[in-house]
């Protein structure tokens, strides 16, 4: 539904307060007592405005097509879903994360998507310099024709007026930041992406201060994890969250790829991106000779859905660069359910 | 988990407290996730009264968002780079040491991990008149090497003692110490430290391995859960008082048989950039060389050559002319 056909707004919130009458019927006997602007107030407060309602049932934008090079065909993140980008150390999670970033805050006509993002970053890991030098090489590749300094500047500044960040220093923060982002996701309809850089960095925290039972070592994860899912239910929008891998995988990247997160959370990832990171040939780079011209590490990504019933998935390889994530190569297979 | 206590917004009395308490809301976590009109009923206070307890409440324990602009405009005013003394280290390390970041160093035995933290002590204390903070858990920390450092620095008596004031030394051998210190100069100690005018521009900590690696492996999970709280109070403090965090620790092999820092997988996440440090011997070395290398294995800013920063930072400390620290380094390989 195209935002311009938007319907007036008046008649939203009359519908509004009609249909949410879920707050109004259980109106305390004590409140009912209080007449006159008090209880005009109180219903107020306990219905939704209509630009609410319009911001929590559409408007938001779909991201299905955010990274064709990481998802199988046709089978983007959709609204409401979660992706889990799990892999060791210095395998390109964060970077991936800042490529999504970009993609979402650049404005159309340097290729991107123009909706706000709020990165939650619980371990201290956004590096803002290098996010601003991938966005000012991406706006100064596509705006090049009519770059002066001040316009550049202009442009980089509403880019980042589109990201909110917020900093978690524990679970339980974690868990009232969630909450409090309810507000924000209710009163931004543009907002569609939500980033968060790691979900595992509380992990032996949690596990520490659970003591012995096992239950409550993963009661503040599971409980961020359902809000997270009711939040996604109410607003749509789509979660992207990297976790650490905490064994070094000796066997091969497959090995690391075991979730070892509470199982509410597991339920609800819809996809998996597994990085893992080759280095180059020591050999190749020794033929080389000139120091200047080392070979790239190549990142790769596995992408596995849980979605679709015919199990798919995609495996693409990127490099970095100054400009960001660049992909050099992608393959695609499809395993069907007679073949298991 | 913060528990619920009378007082701590208005409207919430002894008497709301108690009913919250008999209905098992405990903590405001507990508050904020329950169902609002259903706790309104079961303690029998008005709707509006315990939805504005819990904006307060929310507000108050949450972390405010804050605008990307925002952020990048504190952080081009507040990042500093220290450069560490050695042209080829700076080079490594994207000219310096950032501030706002944990930086590592690891090494084997006899890899020069402390003589370069020596070095970048003094560097700091000397060159660029801020304060250090240095812990030392190890006890290979001699104030009279330093003064051999500061020597080659300048013949001034008086100069060298001041530069010396410059560094505070903290002694300590076993983790729930270093994680007292660390938390005392994080609430106030820091300010305290800053001595003869320079603030503190840095905090080393040589080495964190020597007091976390005993506790790591076997069933208990007390360990890593300290490791990770070490971590978080470094970098809370890195963030909060703009200074460099360079930590050092010890190597490991890995399956492969190839050298790796230590601390596991959990740790390999914290640090934002980390150097390996190896000693160099040439084919046929007779006596011990004192060359080292130091690989830069990884790094958020060093994809291809030193890629710069936007230029229009302002507060950058970098220096015109930098002097070599006793002991000869020399880059020789970058591999991302």
């Amino acid at each position: 539904m195209s935002l311009r056909t938007v319907p007036n707004i008046t008649v939203l919130r009359h519908f509004a307060a009609f249909t949410m009458k879920r707050r109004g019927q259980e109106v305390s006997s004590s409140s009912r007592r209080r007449r006159g602007r008090k209880e005009d107030e109180a219903r107020a407060e306990m219905s939704e405005s209509g630009a609410q309602l319009f911001a929590r049932l559409e408007g938001r934008c779909c991201l299905k097509d955010i990274e064709p090079h990481l998802f199988p065909e046709d089978g983007g993140p959709d609204h409401g879903e979660v992706v889990e980008l799990c892999g060791t150390e210095g395998t390109g999670k964060t970077e991936l994360l800042y490529h999504l970033l970009c993609r979402c805050v650049l404005p159309e006509a340097a290729g991107g998507l123009e909706v706000d993002v709020v990165f939650v970053d619980t371990d201290y890991s956004l590096d803002m310099l290098r996010l601003v030098s991938i966005l000012d090489s991406r706006l100064n590749t596509a705006l090049s024709s009519n770059s002066s300094a001040r316009s550049e500047e202009a442009a980089l500044r509403s880019c980042l007026s589109r990201l909110l960040v917020v900093h978690c220093s524990s679970s339980s923060q974690l868990l009232l930041t969630l909450h409090f982002l309810e507000t924000s996701l209710s009163s931004r309809p543009s907002l569609a992406l939500l980033l968060i850089d790691s979900i595992s960095a509380f992990y032996w925290l949690d596990r520490c201060g659970g003591g012995a039972s096992f239950a409550k070592q993963e009661e503040k994860l599971s409980k961020c994890a359902e809000l997270l899912e009711r939040l996604l239910r109410d607003y749509r929008v789509t979660v992207f969250a990297s976790c650490h891998a905490i064994r070094r995988s000796s066997s091969g990247p497959s090995s690391s790829s075991d979730s070892y997160l509470c199982r509410p959370w597991q339920r609800l990832v819809s996809h998996r991106l597994l990085c893992s990171r080759q280095d180059p040939v020591d050999s190749v780079a020794a033929a080389v000779g000139d120091r200047g011209q080392r070979m790239q590490p190549v990142f790769t990504v596995r992408c596995t859905s849980s979605s679709c019933s015919m199990k798919s998935f995609r495996s693409s390889s990127f490099c970095v660069t100054d400009g960001g994530v660049e992909f050099i190569g992608t393959s695609s297979s499809q395993d069907s359910e007679q073949s298991r | 988990m913060v528990v619920l206590r009378e007082g701590m917004c208005p409207g919430l009395d002894a008497g709301l407290l108690r009913n919250l308490r008999a209905a098992d809301v405990k903590t405001v976590e507990d508050l904020v996730s329950s169902d609002t009109e259903e706790l309104a009923r079961k303690c029998s206070v008005s709707y509006k009264a315990l939805l504005a307890i819990r904006r307060v409440l929310l507000a108050q324990h949450t972390a405010f968002p804050v605008s990307g602009a925002d952020l990048y405009e504190e952080l081009l005013s507040s990042t500093a780079i220290l450069s560490t003394g050695n042209p080829s280290l700076d080079k490594l390390l994207d000219s310096g040491l950032y501030t706002g970041e944990i930086t590592e160093l690891s090494g084997g035995p006899g890899s020069g991990k402390s003589q370069v933290c020596f070095g970048v002590a003094v560097h700091i204390s000397y060159r660029l008149k801020q304060s250090v903070v240095y812990i030392d858990t190890t006890g290979g920390l001699t104030a009279g090497r330093l003064l051999e450092m500061l020597q080659t620095e300048t013949s001034n008596t008086e100069e060298q003692m001041a530069a010396l004031q410059r560094i505070q030394i903290f002694r300590l051998f076993d983790v729930y110490s270093l994680l007292d210190c660390l938390y005392g100069l994080r609430s106030g100690g820091l300010q305290q430290a800053s001595v003869g005018g320079g603030s503190v521009k840095a905090v080393i900590v040589d080495s964190v391995s020597a007091v976390i690696s005993p506790l790591l492996g076997g069933k208990h999970n007390e360990g890593m859960s300290l490791m990770i709280q070490v971590a978080g109070v470094l970098k809370t403090m890195a963030k909060d008082f703009n200074v460099a965090a360079l930590v050092t620790n010890h190597v490991t092999r890995s399956g492969s048989g190839e050298v790796q820092p230590g601390l596991g997988a959990s740790w390999s996440h914290i640090p934002r950039t980390r150097i390996l440090l190896e000693r160099v011997e040439p084919a046929a070395a007779v006596s011990p060389s004192g060359l080292r290398s130091a690989t830069l294995i990884k790094s958020s800013r060093q994809v291809r050559e030193a890629a710069s920063t936007r230029t229009s930072c302002s507060s950058l400390i970098a220096l015109a002319t930098v002097r070599e620290a006793n002991f000869l380094i020399s880059c020789v390989s970058c591999s991302v």
